[in-house]
């Protein structure tokens, strides 16, 4: 098991707190936020793999964190955190883009599982990324030329 | 499976004051119109009828008047004829008396006889029944009267012969050889032709004298010569007909109708009972009364039935409205409590949650002391990790609690798909199985592979369903405890109707509560036992999936709860029915 960067978003601080050390004593690197906002700029600061977003949190709710974080920075999983109730909006999450969604109230392996999934998929995502570039940078001019054309056109 | 509390009719009096009210406008409307018709008719008719009536007396006095009028004229023309034909001296002789009156019975037989008179009274010829020749009449009130104006006819009196009759007399020649020819008339046959008239079955008609006295018998009582105990006409002083309603010496009301004859010396009386006389009156009197009767019992009938029939829809549409309302009264709640419960959950799901990981560290915490030597495992660390689980145990436990309630209180529409109930029942009985062993019943499940589908939402014909099962369960537990109970599920085609049936040998429901089992919030459960409101939200549902439920009962027998929904169409049948 590799060490994870994970951040926990929740309104209540007691939950976050426990959640952490018992990550952290599990070796993961983790960071806490109890708001949408607060949650967005330690995103702008902090190298995270995987967010637990917590669906409903008052101020800013879940799915337009998600939202935000999706367009700002989209490599990152988020895992939808969820009561039974409030279940249509996790679906709602996932086709936003979330990774996965727990049902509250969850058991910290349950979780772990679903970051370590939403984590891999993100070092995956990335791996071809880096690919990608890789062939970007090795193109033949032939064929910028047309990309070229083809946005001229446009 | 139902409760008593009989649903209280709170509108039963508004519609018996309703019904009055149009009742009495719908027998009033027409009736009115039709008695001020029948009225205005009848007395109408009535009038004219009368009118007729009178005019009819009228008409018969006067013809009668006339007739009776013309034999008088006849009689005396007869006796003019013979004085003119004969002289004196000529009608002295015995034989040619009996001759010329031989001749005039011939013309009229009511001639007696024949005297002939010289100036001084004295009967000097005479042919007739009596023997009165020489008999001196000069005293006589009708020779008297001959003798002064040359014609003359008496009323009828007795005279020397002493039997009732009158005369007609005529005067000729002057001074002292004026002599007088006088006639007999007799009062019987005169009587028969006064009486000739016969009007229904009181008309009569006789002829009165200026004092009253009869001139002829009278056919209802009253003979010659007796004063008539009514004076009606009498003081009449036109020669008209006149005509009257008046009583009669008996009290009986009667139309009188009189006119003078005889130079004004005779009143002929023409009268009829009043009831006779207007028995076309009566009758059609009787007839209005009889319309009246039939019409307005027609009338009565017809606004009872029609206010009826208006009643019993309106009855019909205000139970259905009310159904409708208790049906969204249910449904709001249902919403309402649904609503609750979800943020009820939710609130109780984050401190869950705080608890289940607090537990999760409290366990890597000891798990990592163990690990290290830190404690040393005893029998207080063995309770001590007993009661950690412990925590964990009842957490899950609550967590198994909110997630019920908000799996419960779920709002989604209803999605109807196809089901098959060959699946579906046995899938229900398998829910209540348990429960069903546990109150040793039997269940009986009967549901053909090759039913059509039905077009339903399995979560809410599985309210239905159940809710019908739980019902006949209890009424099977009231009658037979825990054994001998019988429930039978089971689903067969009837025509393009699939009807599922829940069967039960329980106690059954009395013909009374029958009818009230659909209504919200009846039950005959124990207060806090029922709601009252499963078989209305069963009804509720089954009515919008287009089918319909009904229930039959006997009690001590069992109950029968058929739940009727339309087969689905299969799609090789809408191929079929639009090619």
């Amino acid at each position: 098991m590799s060490t994870l960067n994970l951040m926990l978003v929740d309104d209540e601080e007691r939950f976050l707190s426990t959640t952490a050390k018992l990550l952290q004593r599990k070796g993961h690197q983790v960071t806490t936020a109890t708001s949408g906002q607060e949650a967005l700029e330690k995103l702008a600061t902090q190298d995270v793999e995987v967010v637990i977003l917590d669906v409903k949190m008052p101020g800013m709710d879940g799915l337009t964190v998600l939202h935000e974080i999706r367009v700002r920075f989209p490599l990152i999983g988020v895992i939808m955190l969820t009561g039974h109730g409030t279940i249509e909006s996790a679906v709602q999450g996932m086709k936003s883009g979330a990774f996965d969604f727990i049902t509250k109230p969850c058991d910290i392996d349950e979780l772990l599982a679903k970051a370590e999934e939403a984590a891999s998929r993100r070092r995956d995502l990335e791996d071809r990324i880096r690919k990608a570039r890789l062939m970007t940078a090795i193109r033949s001019p032939r064929e910028l030329v047309r990309e070229a054309d083809g946005k001229e056109r446009k | 499976m139902i409760d008593h509390e009989p649903q209280p009719q709170p509108t039963s009096g508004a519609y018996e004051s309703l019904r009055r009210r149009i009742l009495a406008s719908m027998i009033l409307a027409p009736a009115l119109p039709f008695a001020v018709v029948l009225l205005v008719g009848t007395v109408n008719f009535n009038l004219a009828i009368r009118e007729a009536t009178v005019s009819r007396m009228v008409r018969i006095a006067e013809d009668h008047r006339n007739a009776v009028q013309a034999f008088l004229d006849e009689r005396h023309a007869d006796l003019e004829f013979v004085a003119h034909l004969w002289t004196f001296e000529g009608l002295r002789r015995e034989r040619t008396l009996a001759d010329v009156l031989a001749d005039l019975r011939r013309q009229a037989p009511a001639f007696v006889d024949l005297g002939v008179f010289d100036a001084d009274g004295v009967l000097v010829a005479y042919e007739g029944p009596y023997d009165l020749t020489g008999k001196v009449y000069s005293d006589a009130e009708w020779f008297r009267r001959v003798v002064e104006r040359g014609t003359f006819v008496s009323d009828v009196f007795l005279g020397y012969r002493n039997s009732p009759h009158f005369v007609i007399a005529i005067a000729r020649g002057e001074g002292a050889g004026r002599w007088v020819l006088r006639a007999t008339i007799d009062p019987q046959l005169f009587t028969q032709m006064v009486e000739s008239v016969h009007t229904g079955r009181t008309g009569e008609a006789y002829v009165l004298n200026r004092e009253g006295v009869f001139q002829t018998a009278r056919r209802s009582g009253g003979t010659l010569l007796e004063v008539a105990p009514e004076r009606v006409g009498l003081d009449q002083a036109s020669r008209a007909v006149a005509t009257t309603v008046a009583r009669d010496a008996g009290g009986e009301r009667f139309v009188w109708a009189t006119a003078w004859l005889n130079d004004d010396q005779w009143l002929l009386v023409v009268r009829q009972e009043v009831g006779d006389a207007f028995w076309p009156v009566r009758r059609a009197t009787y007839l209005g009364i009889v319309i009246l009767v039939i019409g307005g019992s027609a009338i009565v009938l017809l606004a009872v039935s029609m206010t009826d029939g208006l009643i019993r829809r309106l009855q019909r549409l205000d139970e259905e409205k009310r159904r409708l309302n208790q049906q969204l009264i249910v449904a709001g709640r249902l919403a309402e409590i649904g609503e609750m419960s979800a943020g009820f959950a939710h609130e109780i799901n984050n401190p869950l949650q705080i608890i289940r990981s607090e537990h999760a560290l409290i366990a890597a915490i000891l798990d990592d002391l163990f690990a290290r030597g830190d404690l040393t495992r005893s029998d207080d660390t063995a309770e001590l990790l007993d009661s950690v689980r412990q925590i964990r145990t009842q957490v899950d436990r609550c967590a198994a609690v909110t997630q019920g309630i908000l799996k419960f209180a779920r709002q989604t529409e209803p999605t109807p798909r196809e089901l098959a109930l060959s699946e579906f029942i046995p899938e229900v009985a398998a829910m209540v199985a348990s429960k069903a062993a546990v109150s040793g019943i039997a269940l009986d499940i009967a549901a053909p592979a090759d039913l059509p589908p039905v077009v339903a939402d399995r979560a809410q014909l599985q309210q239905v369903v159940l809710n019908l099962v739980n019902n006949a369960f209890d009424a099977v537990e009231q009658r037979h405890g825990t054994v001998g109970g019988r429930v039978g599920i089971t689903a067969v085609k009837n025509g393009d109707r699939i009807e599922i049936a829940v069967q039960d040998n329980g106690t059954g429901i009395s013909a009374n509560d029958l009818e009230k089992v659909f209504t919200p919030f009846f039950s005959t459960k124990p207060v806090g036992k029922g709601t009252g409101l499963g078989l209305s939200i069963c009804f509720g549902i089954v009515d919008s999936m287009g089918g319909s439920i009904r229930v039959a009962s006997e009690e001590r027998v069992g109950t029968t709860f058929t739940v009727s929904l339309p087969a689905a169409v299969s799609q090789e049948d809408e191929r079929r029915k639009t090619p």
